[in-house]
């Protein structure tokens, strides 16, 4: 006993002494960017990975690092941190964390902040006055731009006339995909004179079906089959990973096919591509790598960043196995729709 | 005098050792994950020495993240560096309280797991008490913890109850009533008496000023008063066990529930006691977190307090004193990770293992003792087993 707690001590001793000589060497050139993650964590194939894959794709001009968070307590101790760390920016994933940035960035006006999905705006209690922080960027996406192609797409692309979408939860960043969605089956009716039905989301009273998280996936199976039953022979998840669900639903059925969102589907969950007829992509690890180069720069400014169609931060996935399937002209029809709201010339 | 010192040596000896073995297993987790040590590990040389660095900076970092950090004392004064110790309070505090619900039903053979749901219920009813009145400063903070407290007691209380007037096991009955707990949260910040005004996300507003804990060490630190809440609590708890009739029933209960009814004592009014009064300190806790720290109910507002809980008051061998530290020791594993991944690559989760670890060779005594040769460890299986028992 004595002599296991001898060796183990020496052992302990000599880890803590070379430990410490062996300090890791700081780079003078780089910035240092630091990513608070949302409770999704690091690996969830969707906003998280995608805007720390954005940061990664940084390093040679920045040394990135990452804090995940368990809940929502986790969020203002992962900021402290790394505001003693003096990271030069400091960008917080997903916007539930964007309260806590928002109250950082004004207390900490030397260090720049960015919030990935919300316009970090500075508000009082009831939220009637919302002022922008100088040093504090938000980033958001008008993904209901591309949102509104891809309804258009689902809408010319079914043959039951019944198309449907459903989210994680109701969050704003997950409605308005809904909202665009549901508007670009609205326009292809009211342009071709059909009646094409929209399953899950009521644009006018801003109502639909949720799965109430993220992570259910068992509920998101019952409701695509529940759409399949009810004739939607194209379903729009909006919920993060569980795309997944509802893609191997349209695989095992065959009575429906699946639009992705966020991150090219038939790339990243390359196993659902003969599935996905395409994917509302929206630009997040593009963003967060700008934001990043900004600082490098020193051209960073806390006005917000928005991105569209017309700057390529949210757009239409290539159909990719699809591209035989679609009518050349439908096709044809969605890229005009896309240049028209780009250049503003079609309000949504 | 000294018998005493021996006493605490022996009861604490079985959580050092697992807590020792611990770490010395996780240093090769954290070892064998880093990139650099596994390019190395061709050179015997190289690699051991590279690995030692690699474990030794983790646990500097560990160290540095939880109880001092001299980076920090730079221009704010020596005191400064002791955030990490004030955060690692902070972060134990509805630990020390959730980790006492779930001792206090091992002490009368109950196994607690529904600390989470209690937990949720006492979050509620603090935030709506303290954001959704007025009051003067020092009572409505009172007032809040108080409607916490009951919520969570009447939610405990119901496990009690079951068991007692049915039989209906509280190990299923706690576990299916925080799925209810956690469903209800989600439900009830949609509804218009918790929804943030002009928010669509689960969020309520935040507890009015006068509803929040008093600051114990100025603005610049987290600390709030919940911590000497949460030991009043654990010295409660502690005079309530070993001072007074009820607790001598309880124990009664909890070490031979046949012979406690023989003797007279009612084993289903003590069952409903001791889940009522679990549930309050549990409720407690999220009480203290939601005042204390967070001052706005989210959906996850529960994070893993009370799951932690279990492994808490097993740690602390389910005696209030040995609770408060195991909370702490937990909170500084938390805090202190979160340096440990920023700092070095090290990545937060082999807290995860460590604590994870904890468990598995404090469950195990037989395996410790084993080891380390050591005859007389004190265990307290019989703890453990008789929650199941029942």
């Amino acid at each position: 006993m004595k002599k296991t707690l001898k060796y183990l001590s020496a052992v302990a001793a000599l880890a803590l002494v070379t430990g410490v000589a062996v300090a890791p060497a700081s780079h003078a050139a780089k910035i240092k960017a630091c990513v608070v993650l949302d409770t999704g964590g690091v690996d969830d194939h969707s906003f998280n990975a995608g805007a720390w894959a954005g940061a990664q794709s940084t390093s040679a001009i920045a040394d990135v690092s990452y804090l995940p968070s368990s809940s929502a307590a986790d969020f203002a101790p992962n900021i402290k941190k790394f505001l003693d760390q003096k990271c030069a920016i400091i960008i917080g994933v997903g916007f539930s964390i964007s309260g806590e940035i928002v109250k950082a960035g004004k207390a900490n006006p030397g260090t720049k902040f960015a919030v990935v999905d919300d316009s970090a705006m500075d508000c009082n209690a009831d939220y009637s006055v919302c002022n922008a922080v100088a040093n504090v960027k938000g980033l958001t996406f008008s993904t209901d731009q591309a949102a509104f192609q891809a309804g258009y797409l689902a809408a010319g692309y079914s043959k039951t006339g019944t198309v449907a979408t459903y989210g994680g939860a109701p969050y704003p960043t997950v409605t308005i995909f809904m909202d665009g969605y549901a508007k670009g089956v609205a326009y292809y009716n009211k342009a071709k004179g059909k009646n094409v039905k929209v399953l899950g989301w009521d644009p006018v009273k801003k109502t639909g079906t949720f799965v109430g998280d993220f992570s259910n996936t068992s509920k998101a199976s019952q409701l695509s089959q529940g759409f399949e039953q009810q004739g939607a022979d194209v379903i729009m998840p909006v919920a993060g990973g569980l795309g997944g669900s509802t893609a191997k639903e349209s695989q095992t059925s065959g009575k429906s096919v699946t639009i992705w969102v966020d991150t090219d589907g038939y790339l990243s969950a390359p196993q659902y591509g003969s599935v996905l007829l395409t994917t509302v992509a929206k630009g997040l690890g593009a963003a967060v790598k700008s934001v990043i180069t900004d600082v490098k720069k020193g051209t960073f400014t806390g006005s917000a960043y928005v991105g569209t169609l017309a700057n390529g931060g949210v757009s239409i996935s290539p159909l990719h196995d699809f591209a035989s399937k679609v009518p050349s002209r439908l096709q044809l029809e969605v890229k005009m729709i896309g240049r028209q709201i780009a250049s503003g010339s079609l309000k949504i | 005098m000294k018998k005493v010192w021996t006493r605490i040596a022996g009861s604490a000896l079985l959580p050092f050792l697992s807590f020792l073995l611990a770490f010395i297993i996780s240093g090769f987790f954290i070892a064998f994950s880093d990139a650099t040590v596994l390019k190395n590990i061709g050179h015997p040389g190289k690699f051991i020495t590279s690995a030692l660095s690699t474990v030794g900076n983790a646990y500097l970092a560990l160290f540095q993240g939880s109880i001092f950090d001299p980076n920090l004392t730079a221009g704010h004064g020596f005191m400064r560096g002791f955030y990490p110790l004030s955060e690692t309070i902070v972060t134990a505090t509805p630990l020390i309280l959730t980790g006492l619900a779930v001792a206090l039903a091992f002490q009368s053979g109950l196994f607690n797991i529904g600390a989470q749901g209690q937990f949720i219920f006492g979050a509620i009813g603090a935030s709506y008490v303290g954001f959704h009145f007025t009051f003067t400063p020092v009572l409505h903070v009172i007032l809040a913890i108080v409607a916490g407290v009951l919520c969570a007691a009447i939610y405990g209380g119901i496990v009690g109850l079951l068991k007692a007037r049915t039989g209906a096991h509280e190990v299923i009955v706690t576990i299916m009533l925080n799925y209810i707990a956690g469903f209800f949260i989600l439900w009830i910040l949609k509804t218009t008496a918790f929804l943030r005004p002009r928010r669509i996300d689960p969020i309520a507003p935040e507890v009015n000023p006068s509803a929040q804990l008093p600051h114990l060490a100025g603005e610049n630190f987290r600390l709030h008063a919940g911590i000497l809440i949460a030991l009043v609590a654990a010295y409660f708890v502690w005079w309530v066990l070993n001072r007074t009739t009820v607790g001598f029933q309880f124990r009664a209960v909890g070490a031979n529930a046949s012979a406690a009814k023989t003797a007279g004592i009612s084993v289903s009014k003590v069952t409903i006691w001791t889940m009522s009064l679990c549930g309050a300190l549990a409720g407690l806790g999220g009480a203290v977190h939601v005042l204390g720290s967070q001052y706005a109910l989210t959906a996850d507002i529960g994070g893993s307090f009370g799951f932690d809980a279990i492994t808490v008051a097993l740690l602390g061998r389910a005696k209030p004193f040995g609770t408060v530290l195991a909370a702490l020791l937990f909170g500084a594993l938390r805090t202190g990770g979160r340096t440990m991944q920023s700092n070095t690559t090290t990545p937060l989760d082999i807290v995860l293992v460590i604590q994870a670890l904890i468990v598995l060779f404090i469950a195990s005594p037989t395996l410790v003792r084993f080891i380390f040769k050591v005859k007389n460890l004190k265990t307290n299986a019989a703890m453990t087993a008789k929650g199941w028992n029942g």
